[in-house]
Formats: structure tokens, C-alpha cells, sequence
């Protein structure tokens, strides 16, 4: 679509931005697959009406605080990147967009303390343990809570476990078969650190060596992603340089982490570090890629037929393309029935501090969705991301229904362990209905 | 009674005449009642190239003369016109909105007509729609004549989409217990991909199938499908050689000792009920429903049924269509006429040459 | 100001979030399909009723405001252009699925409802609703009764119109009428195909009874790759001669199979100057005996290469690719327009050599995609809209494909409709006394010409495209470009 957007005075993200404007044609292919237009049925509202919003402000036609709303609901889930047979890359407007309307724009001072303190604890994980277990001790009060904090209260999981420490190199079983750095992620090393557990442990079985370096920080997507963009580009700079070179891959299990690593590029565009960047960009992947690509051990049945929902996390599958790998995965796993999800490629609305954001559509999000898991008859979900496996505890739990949510190395991890024996050597905290019901149960 | 011969002669007699009723070839007697103008002598294709599969004809031309020509080339029209023994003209069919049994499968008249000429109530020679197999420019004037009656102009020219005719076809004669059985047979064919070509019920307990396309293919089609009649207990009669068939069907054979013939259109759930109501009322009425039990097609001579008629008309809120006899207004049931077609007619005919059975149609008042 | 009067009478209609007249709020409402042309109206409602529809048209009647209905902003003629300074109904919301009656297959919907949701309703009953636009995923059947849109499959079963029973629409006055019921059958007027394509200048289509058809038992998909686009559109006179009747034929030439790729991947050819897809739909035996004969006539129509679809997920990326190409070839280009322009089947070869012989002397590349069976083309005409005069060239060149379509004996459109771009050729393609009955039945059904004004007849006051200078609007500042 044509455009007037005077690329030269917007700065480095300019062309990005301008190219995506210009791809796109208009044809509302990206309807269907947008979250909010499906929750809220207006134009500006959906990823056509953003784009062109966005282009109308960056032209100067709009003054940008009129646009905002709008952008603001955005759930950044790039289920429109997707489905746009354009090629248009949504993201690459919205980002560097963001950060540009944080800049001019006035917000509550209410608004201001949350944001402060989302940004200031989320992507620490001392700070956010601390945080959650005063949460934690809250929680019977979230109904006295008003508005938009109480929603933050109640998605917190009934029980912070205890933080155990992470070994920084983890040894593969067998052969090595490949050495790899993990990103350990920030909430999800506080609220669920059997998931990293559960990903070492798989990745060991599978003969590849973990180094877990020590420097890493929270991936910055948070921060991006709320236009926080010095706080972004602050996280990139860190685990650029904490990041060890000689290992084969540098491997996250939380999507969010991973797309945000893909991004690194796009936030040092135009600093001294941008070819870094876009080489660390070139190693990163999904954990789940990687094993696909590798090769998996094949692990023995479970126990128990278990019928499962696959959810494609947005920041996996919309944002980083990886759709088959967990699937196949989790496939090739015995006694595992994978049903899909209708609808599927929608939001949960989790994405990040959406939830503190715009919970109103979050929860419509979240309650679709578990309603959608619940007519598939499937007995629990898998998923790649942190953030959806409590969205979707959540309310599978409001709607009275909990189901126990796991992440896919959870699930492999179980069926690895049904042959190595319940403990197998291996520390670390281990998968249970019960863990994982945790963050369901009350 | 006017017989223009050309396209310029029916503009004149429509500009110099204040009221027109036009008649083809007269094979629906209802419809043709107070003609004052034959088309009869518009006749001829005006296009054919069988390799476009597309015709254009002058509206007076003999349905029987179109579908001889399109056969040498192998092809026909998939809505098989009826009455064409009779003399049905391509306009006439068109006005009348009738299609044969054959419409189950592709569709009706409505679904074929590409494009008109008409002579509107100006005189004014009009084309809607074009002669190529897709076109939506334009309003879709060839549809509003389907089924018109001449309400909105007089058609003098018409182009159709045609189709391959089917290499061979055979047809089934199931004979059912009952009514209901023969319903759910009907229910369970129109849901199942059997892409059949006819499906009449003839009351009170048969059914007739009819299917075609590739010879070498016929043979199993026709196995499964007189299997899955077996299992609803069905009696099955098969006819390799059935033109003859469906020919006495499109020519209302089994109507023809009767006087009055109408077509009322329903949904086959009302087909017993209309059944049973039949049955009370006073005279023999012989009744088939065609298409899947879309349409029925009542015949009888006793006047003492018009009654029985009006009333399941009027209270099952039907419309129809007399097609033989002798009616004042052949449009029997609630009107179909709205606030459209009443704007249409405005535009079409400002000074109301074409209205239908004006004398009885005038709302009172007017 | 009319609009005023209006708005206070909206306001007590609807709440604030479902009356929009903030600038943010109805700028993304400006345009549809068709980037070039874009239109500012005063408001958007967001009705979720019938009643609500009905009223809104009523009250627009009474303030003598103009009014566009409007889908899902698909449109690739401009039809959903919102009328300047007029109101948008948004009619997204209504999307109802109202009754479904597997046994008499007969659905009835709101305007609202996507095309493609009608399908995956029914389909556990074995049906289906046969239009298929490729805008499928996106576009309402509101949109497809206004527009009367075909589809890849339309060959055998034809468009929209063929397969709508029934109708409750609002006339451009407000008064409601009901029009044809649940029947195949009719008596009377064909009132329902005369709503259908009028491109929402006879009101606003509310409820919409649909005809579902049995899926098909089989369906064979083959892919046939050729050295030349001429020896494909040979290829489909072969079928079409051959007494065959495929459930659809399409064709795309090379530069539609690069952007199709690269949307999808859906695996064509790589060194294919066009591929011919064609398929075979209905029970088994019947494509089984059809199938030995189609793959004769590929074999002896110098296909270069002949793919049959294995399985249904390979029969839906060979769809895919063919689907998405009009969005894909935003690929290869930043502009584009999509023509719609329909010649006689058997000249479809005599055509494209004609629009490739124009695209070499405009200096422009055209990709053409089309449903070759019906002889409708979609030549997509590419241009960058930011080099001065190149949307007046591409425009130009548009024209003149149109213009051989009609002098072909065929039609300015096949399914995307007249809308606001081929309103000047409307006049070409018909005499005078038929564009004038045209305007005689608008200005019947709504003398007030409130109903999408501006749109397909081309009035005395918005007559023409660039091509033919600028646009009096454009002129006036009341519709700009993109
Ligand atoms: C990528 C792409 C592919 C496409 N492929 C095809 C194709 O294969 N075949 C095809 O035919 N078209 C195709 N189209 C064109 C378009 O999708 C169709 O015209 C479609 O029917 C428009 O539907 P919509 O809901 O978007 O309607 P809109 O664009 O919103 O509206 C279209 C017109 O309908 C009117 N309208 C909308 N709703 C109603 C209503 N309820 N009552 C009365 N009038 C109404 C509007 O006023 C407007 O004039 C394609 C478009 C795109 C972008
Ligand atoms: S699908 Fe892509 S090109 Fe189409 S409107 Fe959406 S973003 Fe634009
Ligand atoms: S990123 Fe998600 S919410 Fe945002 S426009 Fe795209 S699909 Fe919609």
C-alpha cells in the first residue's frame, strides 16, 4: 500500500518500518487470526487497522495519542504475520512504533507505579520471588484488590516453589552429540523451574552437554515489547556478552525468550553491536527445534494413555515458525494422542504484561480459549511458553475444568523417566500431576 | 392476436399498444390465457459455438429445436425444460421460471440464463447480462425475468450456459411401503454424495432415481445405490433405457387427462402433510413432486378442489402457480409481489402495459 | 449539517463503543481491497441486531444521509469505498449462524458470518457451501450476496447467487422485505438474483437462507506444469471440449507462481511458465473412469509435468498456493491492481497473448492468475505507486485489458463487481438504453440514491478512474489515494 512516511526522519527503524507499511495490501487475510479482532470486532482493532493507524500517524496525519489505544491492544502474538500472504512484517512496525509512542505518551500515575513496577521486577528473578511470595500472601485478598492489580494476583500460582540453583555446565549422557548454552528465562526460573530442569534432563538423555552461563539476563522482550526500549537493548548488550561462542546452539524453552532473541538485531539496529547481535540471532532457537533437528532418542511410553492438546504459544509458532517440531515430538512419544486445538492459531492473551494491560481482553482470551482446550476432550495441553501454561491454568480453572498443563520437555522428560526409573540419577525437581497442578489448583 | 416477426416490431407494438400479454408456444394454457401477442415468429439461435458451450436464441425459438442442436454437438441444457413436446419456447420457460426434473442436480433455469434482450414498457430494446459463462456488471436482469411472467418487459432474446451431456444415464424405480419410508429415502439420497441427476417422488410410495455421467462408471454407481435402497426395504426396478421415462415426466403425462395443473414450491418435510390434506379435499387431484420433493405438481379437472387449494394455500402461506386451466389470475396463494418487484415494475413498465391479470390484480383502490 | 441531525439520533441507538466518529477510530475504515482509491465517511455503527440495521437505514433515510454496508472490507473494485461524509455499517458483528437444518441442507445466517464458517459448520454432516473466494477465510456473505462472488469452484455450481434461497434485506428507505423462502423451487419474480450483485445499492441483505450441497465423495486434484501459459490455456480447451466437467480450472503464470511460493510454499514447479490446476469432484467410480481420461488429455496436451494430489492436505496446498496468490504478489511488488475481466473460454489464449503483448508496451509486468474454465482472467498489474504517474500508467493498462474483454464479447467482470474503479466502463460494455434502465431501477428502489452512492453506475457527479483524469472527488479533497 502506498504510503508517504518520510523514512529518513523516523531514524534506523524508519525503512523497517516503512517496508512494512508498504507490503501490506490490504486484503485482511490477518483478520481471522487476530485476537483482538476476534474479541472486539472493529477495524482499528485488527493488524490491517493497526498498520494502517500507525502508517497515518508516521505520515503525521494523526497525531500518534489518538492511535494509541488501539496499538496498545495490541497483543504483539504476530498471529497476523502468519497468515498475511503478503509477507508483511507486522512485528517490525509495531516494535520500534512502540517505543516511539512510549516516548510522547502521558500516562496515570497509577499506570506509571504498575508499569515501574512490572518493568522492575518481572525481569529479575530475586526481585520477582520476592515479589510473587508477597503475591502469594495477597491472594485472599484479591477480590479486595481493585481492577487490574487484583487480576495480577490472581494469576499467580498457589505455591512460589522454592528456588534451587541451576548447574552451570550439565553433562549429556552417551556420545555427546552436541553442546549447547540455555537461556534460562526470569519468571519462569521463578515460577516453574522444573521446566528448566526437565529441558537439561532431556537435552542430557539426548547426548548433548547444557552450559547454563552465568551472566545471562531476562531476554529484554518484556521491555521491548512495552517500548521500553533502552531497558531492551541494556538485557541484549548483557547476554551478547555472556553468551559463550563455542557451543552449538544457544537454546531457550520459553517462546517469549525466543523470539525476543531473534529481535536483538532489530533493537541494536544502528549500534555498534548489530552484527553480534545478528549472529547470536543466528544461533538462538527453540528447544524443540533443536531436538527435532537432532534427532530424539525414542522415548518409551507413558505409563498411562494421555489424550493432548498441543497450544501453539504465539512467540513459537507465529513468531519463530515452529509448529511441526513439538508436535513431532511429542508424537513420537507412546501412549500420547495429540488433538488439535480449533482455532488454534489465536491468542491465549497472555503475552506478556497484556494481562495487566488490557485484562478485560485477556481474560475473554483466556476463558475462549480454555473453552476451545475443553471441546477437544483432551485430558491436558502442552505448551512452549511460560506465560500461556499459567494463562491457560488459569482459567481452564475458572471455568471449573483444570486440566494439568505441561510444557512438552515436561512431557518428555516423564516418558524418559518411566525407563530410567523415577529419579535416575538426575537432580533436580521433577514433573508430578501434583507440580504442575500447582499452578492450577487453589 | 399480433404475431411481430422482428426485434423492432415487438418495440413498436409495445409503444403503440397500452396493454401487452405475450405467449410462446402456448404449452402452459394458464399463462397464455389473455395473450394478445405470439412470439412465435421470433424464433431461431442467433449464436451457437459448441466449443463456448454457450447459445444465444431468440426468445420464440422451440425449446424441442434447441435441445435437438445442442445433442449433435453432445450437449444439453442440465435443467431439462418441460413441455417442450408441447411447443415450450425458450422465453416461455423463462417467464414461467419452470425447470424439469433434471434441475436436482445443477441447478434451475435461473442458474443458466446468462443474459436477456428485452423490449421494456417504453419500447426500449434493453440488454442485461452479457452471452460469456461469468459476468456480474451491471444489475442482474436476467434473473428478474425468470419466473415473471412478463411482468417486467417483453423478453425477445435470451443467452444460456450449457453443459457436456452425460455419456450415459439409467434410472431407479424404488417402491416403498410407505410415504414416510420413501421421505427418509429421499432425506437420506439429498444428503449423500451420490450426485444423482433426478429425484421425484411419485405418491403415495415411489421413487424415482435417475443418475448419468461416464458409461463405464454407471454400473457400480448404480449397484450402490440400489444396495443402500435394499437396506430401507425398498422394491427396485432399474431402466438401462429411460429417455422415454423422463420425457412422459417433463411432459406431465401422468397429468394429462386433467384439466388444471399447478406447481407449488415447498421444502420436503411439508410433502406428507400436504398429502393429508389433499386427501380432504373434495375431488381426485394426482400429485408428483419433483426435485428432491422441492416442488409439487398438482393435476385435476373437478372445479370443487380449487377450494381445498386456496384454503392449504392460504394456511400454509404457499404460493404457486397455475399452469394449466382456466384462472383469472394464474399467481394462486399469498402474492408474491413486494416493495421490490412493485419499484422494479415502476421502473421497468412506468405505465403498467405488462401488469398481469390487471383487471384482478389492481389492489383495490388503485 | 445532516450528519449531525443523524448522529443525535444514532448516539440514542447505540452506545459510544459501537458509534465511532473519532478520527483514529474511522480512518482504518477509509479503504477496502483496492489501496488505490480511499474515502472519509463522517461515522461508523457497529450494529449487532437486524432491528438495529434496520433502524440505522430508516434514520439515514429520514437525515437523507448516505449509507455503505459493510462486510469485511474485501472488495477488490472499491465497492466498500465508505460513500464521503456518509455512514459505514459495519455489519462484522452480525455473524450468527441463525438455523441450520442439515436434513433440508439450508442454512440461515447473518451478513456477518465469514464464508468459510459456513463450511466448517456443516461439514460434519457431509455438506458444504459451495462459493469459494479465495477471500474465503476473511469475506462475509453479505459481501458475497452484494458482490455475487464466485469462487475457484464455480464452475460447475456457479456463484453466490445460484445458491441463496432466501432473503430478508432492508430497502435503501428502510422497509423490509422478505424474498424467495427455503425451496429450490420458486414462483414469481427471481427477486433474490436481481438483490444479488447489486452491489448494496438495493439495501442491505439482513438474513441470508444458503443452499448446502453433499461434499463431494471424492475429489482428485492434478497439477499440470507447462513450457508456455498458451499451452496451458490449450490445455483447458482440451477439457472443456473433451465433455469433462471438472469442478474447477485455473491457471497461473509464472510470475503468480514466484509470489505464490513465496507465501506459502506450496511446492509448484520451480521452472513452470504456468501451471493448470484441475479438479475432479464427485463418487468415486465416476472420477475414477474421468480421472484416465483427464490424464490422457494432460499427457497428450504437452504438459511437461503432471502431479496428482495424494492425499487431502496435498490437495489443500495446491489450493493454498492458487488462494493466496492476489495477497502474495504484494510480494513482488508494493502496488498492485487486480483485474477481473472475462472473454470467451474458447479465446482465452487469442487474450493473453493480447494483455502480454500490452504489458510489454506499458512497460509494466502483469502476473496472471484466473479461472480458466469460466474464461475469467486476473491479470495483476504491478507498479509502484511512488514513482510519479505509474498508478495512472497501471490504470491505463487496466483499461485497456477491460477494453478487450469487451471487445472480446465478454464482460468488465467476472465476480469482483463494478465498484468505484470500472464505473467508466460500465458504459462501454453496455449501449445507452441499458445503462439508463440501470439508473431507472436504482432511482426506483431509492430515489434518494442513499445506498452506497457512487458505486457501480457511473452518475453524472463520480464519473470516472484516473485514466480518464482525476477524479471529481478527488478534485473536491473528498476521496484521496493511497
Ligand atoms: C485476496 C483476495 C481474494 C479475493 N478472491 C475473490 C474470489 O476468488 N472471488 C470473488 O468473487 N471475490 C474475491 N475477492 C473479492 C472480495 O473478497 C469479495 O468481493 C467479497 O464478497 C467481499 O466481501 P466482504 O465481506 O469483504 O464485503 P465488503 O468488501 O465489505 O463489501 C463489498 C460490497 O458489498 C456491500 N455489502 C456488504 N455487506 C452487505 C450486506 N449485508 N448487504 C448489502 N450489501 C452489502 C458493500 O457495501 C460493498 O459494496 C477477493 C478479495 C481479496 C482481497
Ligand atoms: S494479511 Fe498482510 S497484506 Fe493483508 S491486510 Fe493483513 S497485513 Fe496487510
Ligand atoms: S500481533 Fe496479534 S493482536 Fe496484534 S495485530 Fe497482529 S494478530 Fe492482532
Amino acid at each position: 500500500m502506498l504510503h508517504e512516511i518520510p523514512v529518513e526522519r523516523i531514524g534506523p527503524a524508519g525503512q523497517v518500518m516503512a517496508d512494512a507499511v508498504g507490503t501490506c495490501v490490504h486484503c485482511g487475510f490477518c483478520l481471522p487470526t487476530c485476537p483482538t479482532y476476534d474479541a472486539l470486532g472493529e477495524e482499528m482493532d485488527s493488524p490491517r487497522g493497526r498498520i494502517f493507524l500507525m502508517k497515518e500517524v508516521l505520515e503525521g496525519n494523526l497525531p500518534i495519542d489518538e492511535a494509541v489505544p488501539y496499538i496498545d491492544r495490541c497483543l504483539g502474538c504476530v498471529g497476523c504475520v502468519t497468515s498475511c500472504p503478503s509477507g508483511v512484517e507486522y512485528g517490525e512496525l509495531l516494535t520500534p512504533f512502540r517505543a516511539t509512542a512510549e516516548q510522547v505518551r502521558k500516562r496515570s500515575p497509577f499506570d506509571r507505579l504498575l508499569r515501574r513496577f512490572v518493568l522492575e521486577t518481572l525481569p529479575y528473578p530475586r526481585r520477582f520471588r520476592l515479589a510473587a511470595l508477597l503475591g502469594r500472601l495477597a491472594r485472599p485478598l484479591r477480590r479486595l484488590v481493585p481492577g487490574r492489580m487484583g487480576d495480577m494476583l490472581g494469576l499467580l500460582p498457589a505455591r512460589i516453589p522454592p528456588s534451587e540453583r541451576l548447574p552451570e555446565v550439565f553433562p549429556h549422557q552417551g556420545q555427546r552429540r552436541a553442546r549447547v548454552a540455555l537461556l534460562v528465562g526470569c519468571a519462569q526460573q521463578v515460577l516453574a523451574p522444573e521446566i528448566n530442569w526437565a529441558t537439561i534432563r532431556v537435552l542430557s538423555v539426548n547426548g548433548v552437554e547444557v552450559v547454563i552461563p552465568r551472566g545471562q539476563t531476562c531476554c529484554g522482550a518484556l521491555a521491548a515489547h512495552t517500548g521500553a526500549a533502552w531497558q531492551a537493548r541494556r538485557f541484549a548488550r548483557a547476554n551478547l556478552a555472556a553468551f559463550p561462542d563455542d557451543v552449538d546452539a544457544i537454546l531457550t524453552n520459553a517462546a517469549g525468550c525466543g523470539s525476543g532473541m531473534h529481535e536483538y538485531p532489530l533493537w541494536l539496529a544502528g549500534q555498534p553491536e548489530e552484527d553480534a547481535a545478528r549472529r547470536f540471532a543466528g544461533r538462538c532457537q527453540d528447544v524443540s527445534k533443536f531436538l527435532d533437528e537432532l534427532g530424539l532418542q525414542p522415548p518409551p511410553a507413558l505409563a498411562e494413555p494421555l489424550r493432548v492438546a498441543y497450544h501453539d504459544a504465539c512467540h513459537l509458532a507465529h513468531a519463530q515458525r515452529v509448529r511441526d517440531q513439538p508436535r513431532r515430538l511429542l508424537r513420537s512419544i507412546g501412549n500420547i494422542e495429540l488433538v488439535e486445538i480449533p482455532r488454534g492459531e489465536l491468542c491465549c492473551g497472555s503475552a506478556g504484561t497484556y494481562n495487566i494491560e488490557q485484562p478485560e481482553i485477556a481474560h475473554q482470551l483466556g476463558s475462549e480459549k480454555a473453552r476451545s482446550i475443553l471441546w477437544t476432550g483432551c485430558q491436558a495441553v502442552a505448551t512452549g511458553n511460560i506465560g500461556c501454561m499459567t494463562q491457560l491454568a488459569t482459567h481452564l480453572e475458572l471455568e471449573e475444568r483444570p486440566l494439568p498443563v505441561y510444557h512438552t520437555m515436561q512431557l518428555l522428560d516423564m516418558a524418559y523417566r518411566v525407563e530410567h526409573g523415577a529419579s535416575n540419577g538426575v537432580p533436580g525437581p521433577e514433573t508430578s500431576e501434583a507440580a504442575t497442578a500447582s499452578a492450577t489448583a487453589e | 392476436m399480433e404475431s411481430p416477426q422482428d426485434i423492432p416490431a415487438v418495440q413498436e407494438l409495445v409503444r403503440a399498444q397500452s396493454r401487452i400479454r405475450v405467449r410462446g408456444g402456448g404449452s402452459k394454457s394458464a399463462l397464455a390465457a389473455e395473450a394478445n401477442v405470439s412470439l412465435a415468429g421470433l424464433s431461431g439461435m442467433v449464436q451457437y459455438d459448441a466449443s463456448e458451450f454457450t447459445f444465444t436464441a431468440l426468445a420464440g425459438t422451440p425449446v424441442r429445436e434447441v435441445a435437438e442442436q445442442l445433442a449433435r454437438h453432445g450437449q444439453y441444457l442440465p435443467f431439462e425444460p418441460p413441455l417442450a413436446d408441447d411447443g415450450a419456447t425458450l422465453g416461455g420457460t423463462v417467464a414461467a421460471g419452470l425447470s424439469g426434473s433434471a434441475r436436482y442436480r445443477y441447478g434451475g433455469v435461473r442458474d443458466f440464463l446468462l443474459g436477456v434482450r428485452l423490449v421494456d414498457g417504453r419500447g426500449e430494446l434493453v440488454r442485461g447480462g452479457g452471452n460469456v459463462v461469468k459476468n456480474v456488471a451491471g444489475f442482474d436482469l436476467p434473473k428478474l425475468m425468470v419466473g415473471s411472467l412478463g411482468r417486467f418487459g417483453v423478453v425477445v432474446e435470451l443467452s444460456f450456459k450449457v453443459f457436456p451431456a452425460p455419456e450415459r444415464t439409467s434410472t431407479i424405480l424404488a417402491e416403498f411401503g410407505h410415504l414416510d419410508t420413501a421421505m427418509a429415502a429421499v432425506d437420506r439420497m439429498a444428503t449423500s454424495p451420490f450426485d444423482l441427476m433426478c429425484l421425484d417422488v411419485e405418491p403415495p410410495n415411489r421413487l424415482w432415481i435417475r443418475i448419468g455421467g461416464i458409461g463405464d462408471a454407471l454400473h457400480a454407481r448404480l449397484a450402490r445405490l440400489t444396495s443402500l435402497l435394499e437396506m430401507s426395504d425398498a422394491r427396485i426396478g432399474m431402466f438401462a433405457d429411460d429417455a422415454e421415462i423422463w420425457q412422459d415426466v417433463s411432459q406431465f403425462r401422468w397429468a394429462r387427462e386433467n384439466a388444471n395443473l399447478v406447481k407449488i414450491p415447498l421444502v420436503p418435510s411439508e410433502v406428507p402433510r400436504l398429502e393429508a390434506r389433499i386427501a380432504r379435499w373434495n375431488g381426485e387431484v394426482t400429485r408428483r413432486y419433483g426435485v428432491g420433493g422441492t416442488v409439487a405438481y398438482l393435476a385435476w379437472s373437478e372445479p370443487t378442489v380449487r377450494e381445498g387449494l386456496e384454503s392449504t394455500l392460504a394456511a400454509a402461506h404457499r404460493s404457486s402457480l397455475a399452469l394449466w386451466g382456466d384462472w383469472p389470475d394464474p399467481r394462486l396463494g399469498p402474492s408474491t409481489d413486494n416493495a421490490m418487484s412493485d419499484r422494479l415494475a415502476a421502473a421497468l413498465d412506468p405505465q403498467g402495459k405488462f401488469a398481469i391479470a390487471a383487471a384482478v390484480a389492481a389492489p383495490p383502490g388503485s | 449539517m445532516p450528519f449531525n441531525e443523524l448522529l443525535s439520533d444514532l448516539a440514542a441507538l447505540y452506545p459510544s463503543d459501537r458509534l465511532l466518529t473519532a478520527a483514529a477510530q474511522i480512518m482504518p475504515y477509509e479503504s477496502d481491497g483496492l489501496t488505490a482509491f480511499r474515502g472519509r465517511p463522517s461515522g461508523v455503527v457497529l450494529p449487532v441486531t437486524a432491528d438495529e440495521v434496520v433502524e440505522t437505514v430508516r434514520l439515514c433515510h429520514r437525515h437523507d444521509v448516505p449509507f455503505m454496508a459493510r462486510g469485511s472490507g474485501t472488495s477488490l473494485s472499491g465497492g466498500s469505498v465508505p460513500v464521503p461524509d456518509g455512514l459505514v455499517i459495519g455489519l462484522n458483528r452480525l455473524n450468527r449462524i441463525l438455523r441450520y437444518d442439515p436434513l433440508h441442507r439450508v442454512a440461515v445466517v447473518e451478513p456477518g458470518v465469514i464464508n468459510l464458517r459456513v463450511s466448517e459448520h456443516v461439514a460434519a454432516d457431509g455438506l458444504y457451501y459451495a462459493p469459494d473466494p479465495s477471500s474465503g477465510p476473511v469475506c462475509t456473505i453479505g459481501g458475497n450476496v452484494a458482490f455475487n462472488s464466485g469462487g475457484v469452484h464455480c464452475l460447475k455450481y456457479g456463484m453466490t447467487a445460484n445458491h441463496v434461497l432466501g432473503l430478508k434485506c432492508v430497502l435503501p428507505d428502510g422497509e423490509v422485505v422478505t424474498l424467495g423462502g427455503e425451496s429450490l423451487e420458486t414462483v414469481g419474480p427471481d427477486l433474490i438474483g436481481m438483490f444479488a450483485g447489486s452491489e448494496g445499492l438495493f439495501g442491505i441483505a439482513l438474513e441470508i437462507t444458503l443452499r448446502l450441497l453433499p461434499r463431494p465423495e471424492v475429489y482428485r486434484t492434478f497439477l499440470a506444469a507447462y513450457d508456455t501459459l498458451s499451452a496451458a490455456g490449450d490445455a483447458v480447451s482440451m477439457v472443456v471440449a473433451s465433455g469433462l466437467l471438472p469442478g474447477a480450472m485455473e491457471i497461473m503464470d509464472r510470475l503468480a507462481i514466484d509470489a505464490a511460493e513465496a507465501a506459502v510454499n506450496a511446492g509448484y514447479p520451480a521452472d513452470a511458465q504456468a501451471v493448470f490446476l484441475v479438479e475432479l469432484e464427485g463418487p468415486r467410480e465416476e472420477v475414477a473412469a474421468e480421472e484416465v481420461r483427464l490424464m490422457k488429455l494432460l499427457d497428450d496436451s504437452g504438459a511437461t509435468e503432471i502431479r496428482v494430489a495424494k492425499d487431502d492436505a496435498e490437495r489443500l496446498t495446491f489450493w493454498k498456493g492458487r488462494k493466496s496468490a492476489f495477497s502474495a504478489v504484494g510480494r513482488l511488488s508494493p502496488d498492485f491492481i487486480v483485474q477481473d475481466g472475462v472473454v470467451p473460454r474458447s479465446r482465452l489464449g487469442e487474450a493473453l497473448g493480447e494483455i502480454e503483448r500490452l504489458s510489454q508496451e506499458f512497460g509494466i509486468r502483469v502476473a496472471n492468475v484466473f479461472h480458466a474454465g469460466d474464461g475469467n482472467l486476473h491479470p495483476l498489474i504491478m507498479y509502484d505507486g511512488r514513482v510519479a504517474g505509474a498508478l495512472e500508467n497501471a490504470e491505463r493498462l487496466a483499461g485497456e485489458i477491460l477494453r478487450l474483454c469487451i471487445r472480446m464479447g465478454g464482460s468488465i467482470t467476472g465476480e469482483h463487481g463494478v465498484g468505484l474503479e470500472k464505473r467508466a466502463y460500465l458504459g462501454e460494455m453496455y449501449e445507452a438504453a441499458d445503462t439508463r434502465t440501470m439508473f431507472a431501477i436504482r432511482d426506483a428502489i431509492d430515489p434518494k440514491s442513499l445506498a452506497n452512492r457512487g458505486k457501480m453506475l457511473p452518475d453524472a457527479e463520480a464519473p470516472a478512474l484516473a485514466s480518464h483524469g482525476a477524479h471529481p472527488l478527488e478534485q473536491q479533497g473528498v476521496i484521496s489515494r493511497m
